[in-house]
């Protein structure tokens, strides 16, 4: 039996929508769709969980974080780990030959080294390889600015950024950022970053929620006559 | 702002219970509802501050077709449930998640709703899964009637008669729902745009709002229903029949992954739960209002426990245990000399040996109960911000790892997961519809696309994986190696600083009993009368006993 992500009777919260219509989202509701959808691409279920909270982030801050993963998604799912994550050292973290970085295996990596000799420091720059979708490292630098007082400058072939916390620079780069694949230079200043405020929510377009749909429906397993008689209650419902 | 406990006392330390011993799956199962309860939390604010509940729409026709609303001023702020009635036929009702329609569909929404709005939810909440809401709806909730109680009320209050007190006790609802959501599902508003206010900062007040204001409404359309019927003849509800109805609920298991993907939350609510139970340990005294309070407290949960039916094999003994040891409780406490040194804490003592667990939890549940002045405050620190917790500390050592997960899950390592019977089933989502189930790994399909739900198993790897690395590691080059254990890496960090934050057990075994989840969820909800339907199914009762809005104020305890 073929089962449409779209069916009234599943208990999923995400909207049921024509091709063409746009529907707001909680962030509950983005962080729990990107996450399975991660999943579904490949991502362990630690990553997929920080995907979800990058989505959420953006979508809170008034960016479309779902239509950016599912476009690094769309890119990346299936690869390799090793096509996937970077070469950590000092001053440098290489991308897979031939490969772009995963955006989120890169924000999180950055945060998991944060202070580490390897890692973000005030002061010295890392290079890092190409980064796929650099709009999805946004709220990992973000999170990591607000908590240990840093802002960041980005540099790459032809273009900048700042990631302080302000609404006006977070506009610009997002705009800047957008649909990048390229090498960053990536600088930590101590500083403290503004507290954004929250953007109004954007639409999210049908077309974006059905893919994501369709990557959270590989994380599913198909009904048997077992599974559905295992559900719910042995005796009738009526009383 | 929920407060954190990691203030409390140390002169309570000496009386808390450890993790190994209230995190086991066998005690969690025979939890008891206790006044930090979250629909007694939510009682006690509305009578604090006076809560005024008005309906203030009645359009429901002959038929039980139509809408209502019931608005809730609280402070500054208001509250309106939008009820929609149905006229539904009987081979249409389904608790199921895979039910399409129901006899009542239900929103709160943030405020007074307009016409506009009320034409809105009419487009979309009775379509439950299949319609939108907005950030100014805070839940969305559906109920079902239990059809021969409801209809022996209603045709009782239209013949101007009472309705059959046996009959009432029974069933002791007339609707039950069937799923109330909340934290943003189906574009309703997020759980953290409204944790900050007061009235809604402990878990779930939205939910229990929602139930108690269904309650009054399903009381409220039977007696509708009865007048159109019976005219003049008709009559209202008695009250205290009225207070004997709860409004039931249905649950399986969608509910009980839930404790799993929320260790900081779980952890707050037993660890305030615990600390209660510490402090009333930790007195020197009792005062005589104290010890007449849990006499009442006794009497109430015997009652409770002598109207609580079940036909489930499990929990029939379940509940006989309970009957035997409340009264070997209440001859106990007859004779019990509180003048003694630390009484409660002798009290608690003697039940841990002469109890079984279910008399146990009960006797917790009720040695609180008359000690609100002491533990009331704990219900501030039972919501959770989650996020703190989420970022991992690349810069913990692979010694410092090792060494919490031997601290914190011992009890893991110590599970032999190579036997059949350890890895006998396995946690998923099902495509057809996309809600949790559990299958048995040697016979169905499906295992490579497990849950993470078995914590123990995670941890258990994560122990192996680590065994060969360097000591000096650090958590970051760990991950970047492994990066299938980011997962489980979280939680034992988070575990270091959240004791109660993991269930000790099995969750995959072969004899696990998903009910046992659902019964300690619930009973932190303040759920009675838990009627397992199968091993993975239940039927509770909220609100059973307590005020209804019309009463707040002017009654007793709870």
């Amino acid at each position: 039996m073929t089962t449409a992500s779209h069916d009234q009777t599943r208990a999923e919260s995400t909207p049921n929508l024509a091709e063409g219509q746009t529907a707001y989202l909680s962030r509950n509701e983005v962080a729990s769709l990107c996450m399975k959808a991660a999943r579904g691409a490949g991502m362990s279920w630690g990553m997929a969980e920080e995907a979800g909270f990058a989505s959420a982030w953006l979508l809170q801050h008034g960016i479309d974080g779902p239509r950016h993963l599912k476009a690094h998604l769309d890119a990346a799912q299936g690869r390799p780990w090793r096509d996937l994550c970077p070469k950590v050292t000092p001053g440098q973290w290489q991308a897979p030959v031939g490969r772009a970085l995963c955006p989120v295996v890169l924000g999180v990596t950055l945060c998991d080294y944060a202070g580490l000799p390897e890692g973000l420091v005030a002061g010295p720059s890392i290079r890092i390889g190409r980064v796929d979708h650099p709009v999805l490292l946004i709220p990992f630098l973000a999170t990591l600015g607000a908590i240990l007082d840093l802002v960041f400058d980005l540099a790459w072939p032809g273009g900048a950024a700042l990631i302080d916390g302000g609404d006006d620079t977070l506009a610009q780069a997002v705009v800047a950022l957008n649909g990048q694949q390229v090498p960053l230079i990536l600088t930590a200043r101590a500083g403290t970053p503004h507290q954004p405020t929250h953007g109004p929510a954007p639409q999210i377009a049908a077309e974006t929620i059905a893919a994501l749909g369709a990557l959270a429906m590989r994380t599913t397993v198909p009904a048997s006559d077992a599974s559905r008689a295992g559900a719910g209650s042995t005796t009738p419902d009526n009383d | 702002m929920s407060q954190s406990l990691h203030h409390v006392k140390s002169s309570t330390a000496l009386y808390r219970r450890p993790a190994s011993e209230v995190m086991r799956l066998s005690r969690m199962g025979c939890s008891q509802p206790t006044r930090l309860s979250f629909l007694r939390i939510l009682l006690r604010r509305a009578r604090r501050e006076g809560w005024k509940v008005a309906r203030t729409v009645w359009e429901i026709d002959a038929k039980g077709s139509g809408h209502a609303v019931y608005r809730t001023r609280c402070g500054a702020r208001t509250y309106s449930l939008v009820a929609f009635a149905h006229d539904l036929p009987d081979e249409m009702r389904s608790d199921r998640v895979i039910a399409t329609a129901w006899d009542a569909t239900f929103t709160l929404f943030d405020g007074d709703p307009s016409p506009a709005d009320i034409a809105r939810l009419r487009e979309n909440v009775p379509l439950q899964e299949a319609g939108r809401i907005s950030t100014s709806e805070l839940t969305l909730a559906r109920a079902n009637r239990s059809v021969r109680l409801f209809r022996h009320v209603v045709d009782a209050l239209a013949r101007g008669e009472q309705p059959d007190v046996e009959e009432l006790a029974k069933t002791g609802y007339l609707m039950r729902t069937t799923a109330v959501y909340g934290s943003g599902k189906f574009g309703a508003a997020d759980r953290a745009d409204i944790a900050e206010r007061p009235e809604l900062a402990a878990p779930f007040q939205v939910e229990m709002l929602t139930v108690w204001l269904i309650r009054a409404f399903t009381v409220d359309l039977a007696e509708h229903l009865a007048a159109m019927a019976g005219g003049a003849r008709a009559v209202r509800l008695d009250a205290e029949l009225r207070r004997s109805l709860g409004v039931g609920n249905s649950t399986g298991l969608g509910m009980a992954p839930f404790l799993v993907r929320h260790p900081v939350l779980m952890n707050n609510w037993m660890m305030a739960r615990e600390e209660a139970l510490a402090r009333v340990r930790a007195q020197n005294a009792a005062s005589p209002k104290a010890i007449a309070g849990l006499r009442t407290a006794l009497g109430a949960a015997m009652a409770n426990a002598a109207a609580w039916t079940s036909e489930h094999p499990v929990q029939v003994p379940k509940i006989a245990d309970l009957r035997h040891d409340l009264r070997l409780l209440s001859d106990t406490v007859t004779a019990w000399d509180f003048a003694q040194p630390r009484p409660w804490d002798a009290l608690w003592c003697w039940g841990v040996d002469a109890l079984t667990c279910e008399g146990q939890e009960a006797l917790l549940s009720v040695m609180l109960e008359p000690h609100g002045d002491l533990v009331d405050d704990l219900a501030d620190c039972m919501g959770a911000d989650e996020a703190p917790s989420f970022r991992i500390n690349g810069a913990m050592s692979v010694r410092e790892l090792r060494a919490a997960l031997r601290q914190h899950y011992g009890w893991a390592l110590s599970i032999d997961f190579t036997t059949p019977e350890n890895v006998a089933r396995f946690w998923y989502v099902s495509e057809e519809k996309l809600e949790p189930r559990l299958g048995e790994r040697a016979t169905e399909e499906g295992a490579t696309l497990e849950q993470p739900l078995c914590i123990a198993r995670l941890a258990a790897e994560l122990d192996e994986a680590l065994q060969g690395r360097d000591g000096d590691e650090t958590t970051a080059a760990v991950l970047l190696a492994c990066p299938e254990h980011r997962y489980v890496i979280r939680r034992v960090q988070i575990a270091q600083n959240h004791p109660f934050a993991e269930i000790h057990d099995n969750l995959i075994a072969a004899d696990m009993l998903p009910i046992d989840l659902l019964r300690s969820k619930l009973s932190f909800f303040g759920a009675t009368r838990f009627d397992p339907r199968s091993d993975r199914w239940v039927r509770i009762n909220l609100f059973q006993g307590a005020p209804f809005p019309d009463e707040i104020g002017m009654e007793g305890t709870p």
